[in-house]
């Protein structure tokens, strides 16, 4: 077996890039096909082959660190550098919805009343649901900073706990901003109030989707003695992106709920 | 009486931290020895039958997945209705 002069890791061909793009293909179809023809059937199996993806290929990462140790310190410092740039990228994202709703909230137009809110949309009480929303992903902050002591700590047991803390934390958060969105009195279509209200708050419910479920698939290499003390970057990975999601929410929570109103 | 409730507890206890140890085992080093055979398969085929299996279906669906959705291009780009 030939063996490499190099700490870096040199993957083996797999084919989950491949069915995750066709996946990718097949859900934005799926969309077009949905909305317009009323069929489900491309965004099924555009949705049955992302998740197939990425339980395969997330395996596979697991396979080729914890079981074969690739994942040496330039390859781990590699990945760190790779979660960092995408988060940033996501932070750019949230920029751009930032933008669209402080121009028009800002300077608002003559057609809304010149006031924000605009005529007619009575806001929701950023001192009710919002407010415990917000002490929500604060408190999850705490837990999951909890959870990497324990893991650095090596104390399993801790860990667990607070780690599953964080996920419940999460759906609660998901829950009541589902029931929030139920009860608001004004929608999608409500001009650019609504727009700029479900558009920004709707993806940092989709990022606070993702993240949950990243912490919750922690979970399963952590029972399993996968992470060690001081070599977790999935964790790591995890609460990175949970902080992020927090720390958007605080800005909306700010800017639209409690400035907005 | 509160002798018997505390020998209970004891039992219930060591039988489900027993449990749990026989089903949670460390099997890192085991997984190890699998991953790391030089038998020149590659890593997502690496685990077993179940791989393969998985990876058959997972292909199977990206093979038809992308022909439909070529299918429904064609059927929208060219509409069979003639009135």
């Amino acid at each position: 077996m030939a063996h490499q002069a190099h700490a870096y890791h040199m993957v083996d061909p797999s084919p989950w890039p491949l069915t995750g793009a066709i996946s990718a293909l097949l859900m934005t179809s799926g969309l077009a096909t949905w909305f317009v023809y009323k069929t489900t059937t491309l965004l099924f199996l555009g949705t049955t082959l992302l998740l197939l993806t990425m339980f395969q290929w997330w395996r596979l990462i697991i396979r080729e660190s914890t079981f074969q140790g690739h994942h040496t310190t330039p390859v781990q410092k590699g990945l760190r550098y790779g979660m960092v740039l995408f988060i940033t990228s996501e932070v750019f994202f949230f920029i751009g919805f930032f933008w669209a709703f402080y121009h028009s909230s800002l300077a608002p137009a003559i057609e809304l009343g010149g006031l924000w809110p605009p005529t007619g949309i009575t806001p929701l009480d950023p001192f009710e649901v919002p407010l415990l929303n917000t002490a929500v992903p604060l408190a999850s902050g705490v837990t999951v900073t909890w959870a990497h002591h324990s893991i650095m700590e090596g104390a399993r047991k801790p860990a667990l706990q607070s780690l599953t803390l964080t996920v419940l934390l999460g759906l609660y958060f998901t829950a009541l901003q589902a029931m929030e969105y139920y009860e608001a009195p004004f929608t999608l279509a409500d001009g650019v109030y609504g727009c700029t209200f479900f558009v920004a708050t709707g993806f940092h419910g989709l990022h606070v989707i993702i993240g949950t479920t990243f912490s919750m698939v922690c979970l399963l290499p952590h029972t399993h003695y996968h992470f060690t003390s001081n070599h977790h970057f999935g964790f790591d990975a995890a609460a990175w992106y949970w902080h992020f999601v927090a720390v958007v929410w605080l800005f909306l929570y700010i800017s639209i709920y409690w400035w907005g109103s | 009486m509160y002798r018997h409730i505390h020998a209970l507890q004891q039992v219930a206890r060591r039988t489900i931290s027993s449990s749990v140890r026989r089903q949670l085992d460390n099997k890192v080093q085991n997984k190890q020895k699998l991953f790391q055979e030089d038998n020149g398969i590659p890593v997502h085929l690496k685990g077993g039958v179940s791989d393969a299996l998985l990876y058959r279906t997972t292909m199977m669906l990206t093979v038809v997945g992308a022909g439909y959705v070529v299918y429904e291009l064609v059927k929208a780009a060219f509409p069979r209705n003639k009135t």
